[in-house]
């Protein structure tokens, strides 16, 4: 589903938000931190901060819909993923240097546009879980009328 | 830590982008960023409506939606449970979103193409704070040296009322009204436009902290900050304007559309990078007297709290420039004998001239240029041309303001002439392009064109 230029893309380092909803159809989100594509683009890997995915996971444990998108600040280029949860658990050390490496390029970026780093420094990162999905489709999010053009 | 939508003003200037949650009907939840999110009542916020995405499409079969801004003060997130409620496509709130997104939009040369399509209402249900974007006061106040008083304080504008009061003419009122702006409020980028000769048109006269003095820049009515507020005759501020440029140009990436070029003859000056701007309309009973442009490189430098302050600040300037002018005039009237009549020959160069300079007038153009450099155009054009002429013939060089406004050839209009300030542009002018020709002011209403070496003039069709 997802080619490699794209998840080069999406593991940059970007702005990263989730989205479930509930049995109501009333939509929840929270931030994430970092992402990573698995098993050729089939699969993706999304980490938030536990307090954060503690709103969305009784979402996903009932319903499993799961939508997660990027933007890159420096040019607002955006995508969307959408998704079926698959499983959750507590981010483990070695998958906290990998989140923290994406969550400094994310912060470069910041800086580049004018948001110094001070800015983000009261925002939760830890602990983090990791919430694996399976990709159901990719579409292109950059503002203007081609955002919603399926990308995969 | 609760809150209402009031305490929540600032979240709504677009420096952080927000992001948009919604659901489809048959259950697939959407996550997307949004342009603009604005404050309506206490109850209410309206989101921009700019493109028929998927999240448009969502609301339209399922009226929950979820909204995370950030407070650009804190920095903390706060989540806003909302339920649509009805599109504006008319009226002061859509007039309100659609001014700012415009203003954005031709700053980037996307004006008609980056538009507002409807002011989307929705009753919030609840407010709370996004506990993984976590802010603090404390930051803030030490990023700002310690401050997050507002702007405007009744002090500031006591010390540029007073600068203002020692005005004597429109040149001296401009200037301290832009260093009163700098030293007392802190503003060190601005720039003061008025109507210029022709309609839908402002010009440059005044300008403080750029390398050129811009004087003489043009911009016509709709284009950029400055006319975008002369159209609208309504302040227009901008906070976080690289979040808006940036969200603009990626539309215009997206739609292969090239910025549109624009064919001034004097560039207009501006910071490289802006990040906030305000536009104030400087108006007096309903008449547009000029437009005061400030700009900063701190992202949200023009606070909510100074928002009425501003106005007021805009009225008074407006009233303080506007009788300036009428005084001028009337002083103008009272001169009794046209230095005209008097013939002072001009002082001769202190020394011989180097090269000396040539002065060309383009008649279908109705320009100047110097050496071959564009000088200027219009009616300052015209002026410097005929005092020039005179110079060269009769070898006079001090002139009156009235004996211009008598000048039949000089074209100028019979009300609102605006000839100070087109007097003040063209002194302006010559001192950044050409500081060997001056207007050098005598008195109220009298001057002498001084000279340094031979001038050649060439009169082209």
């Amino acid at each position: 589903m997802i080619d490699a230029p794209l998840a080069g893309f999406l593991e940059e380092g970007l702005s990263i938000y989730v989205g479930t909803r509930d049995a109501g159809l009333r939509p929840n989100g929270a931030r994430g931190l970092a992402a990573l594509v698995e098993d050729g683009g089939r699969h993706m890997v999304v980490h938030l901060a536990q307090i954060a995915a503690a709103r969305l996971l009784p979402d996903l444990e009932s319903n499993s819909q799961i939508a997660v998108s990027f933007g890159r600040p420096v040019d607002d280029r955006a995508c969307q993923v959408k998704g079926l949860f698959v499983e959750t658990w507590p981010a483990s050390d070695r998958e906290r240097a990998a989140i923290e490496a994406q969550w400094e390029r994310f912060l470069r970026q910041l800086e580049q546009i004018g948001i110094p780093r001070p800015a983000t420094m009261g925002w939760v990162r830890w602990p983090a879980v990791g919430i694996r999905l399976k990709v159901t489709a990719v579409f292109e999010q950059t503002p203007g009328p081609g955002a919603g053009t399926p990308l995969a | 830590m609760t809150a209402t939508l009031e305490s929540l003003a600032t979240c709504f200037q677009g420096i952080w982008p927000a992001q948009l949650f919604t659901c489809s009907l048959d259950g697939i939840p959407n996550a997307a960023y949004l342009s603009h999110v604005d404050y309506v009542d206490p109850g209410h916020v309206a989101l921009s409506f700019q493109f028929f995405n998927k999240s448009r499409r969502n609301i339209a079969e399922n009226p929950h939606a979820l909204v995370i801004v950030l407070d650009p003060d804190t920095r903390q997130g706060w989540s806003l449970r909302l339920e649509y409620v009805r599109s504006e496509t008319s009226g002061p709130l859509f007039d309100r979103m659609a001014l700012r997104i415009e203003a954005i939009a031709s700053y980037c040369g996307l004006k008609g193409i980056f538009k507002l399509r409807a002011a989307d209402v929705y009753r919030v249900l609840a407010i709370e704070p996004v506990p993984e974007e976590i802010g603090s006061v404390a930051l803030l106040a030490r990023e700002r040296g310690g401050t997050i008083d507002p702007v405007f304080t009744v002090k500031a504008l006591q010390d540029l009322s007073e600068r203002i009061h020692h005005a004597g003419c429109l040149e001296t009122l401009v200037d301290a009204i832009l260093e009163g702006l700098d030293t007392s409020l802190g503003f060190r980028h601005s720039a003061i436009l008025v109507p210029g000769e022709h309609e839908g048109v402002l010009v440059t006269i005044a300008t403080r902290g750029y390398p050129e003095n811009g004087a003489g820049a043009e911009v016509r009515f709709g284009e950029g900050i400055a006319g975008m507020v002369a159209e609208a005759r309504k302040p227009i501020r901008i906070s976080g304007l690289m979040r808006g440029m940036l969200y603009a140009l990626a539309t215009q990436q997206a739609l292969k559309q090239p910025p549109a070029l624009t064919a001034r003859r004097i560039a207009l000056p501006g910071l490289p990078n802006p990040e906030s701007q305000l536009g104030i309309p400087l108006l007096v009973r309903g008449e547009l007297v000029g437009v005061l442009c400030l700009e900063s490189e701190i992202p949200y430098r023009f606070h909510e709290e100074d928002k009425a302050s501003i106005e007021l600040l805009g009225s008074y300037l407006a009233i303080a420039i506007q009788n300036m002018q009428w005084q001028e005039r009337a002083a103008d009237h009272s001169l009794d004998v046209p230095a005209g009549e008097r013939a002072v020959p001009s002082a001769p160069p202190a020394s011989p001239p180097a090269a000396g300079h040539e002065v060309a007038f383009y008649a279908a153009d109705e320009c100047v240029l110097v050496d071959g450099d564009y000088l200027i155009r219009g009616l300052p054009a015209r002026i410097l041309w005929r005092l020039i002429s005179i110079r060269d013939v009769t070898g006079r060089a001090e002139f009156t303001n009235r004996e211009l406004r008598l000048d039949k050839s000089l074209n100028l209009p019979e009300w609102k002439d605006n000839l100070e300030s087109r007097l003040l542009l063209l002194r302006r002018r010559l001192e950044q392009k050409c500081p060997a020709i001056r207007l050098v002011p005598r008195s109220r209403g009298r001057f002498v064109l001084e000279v340094e070496g031979a001038v050649r003039l060439r009169a082209e069709p």
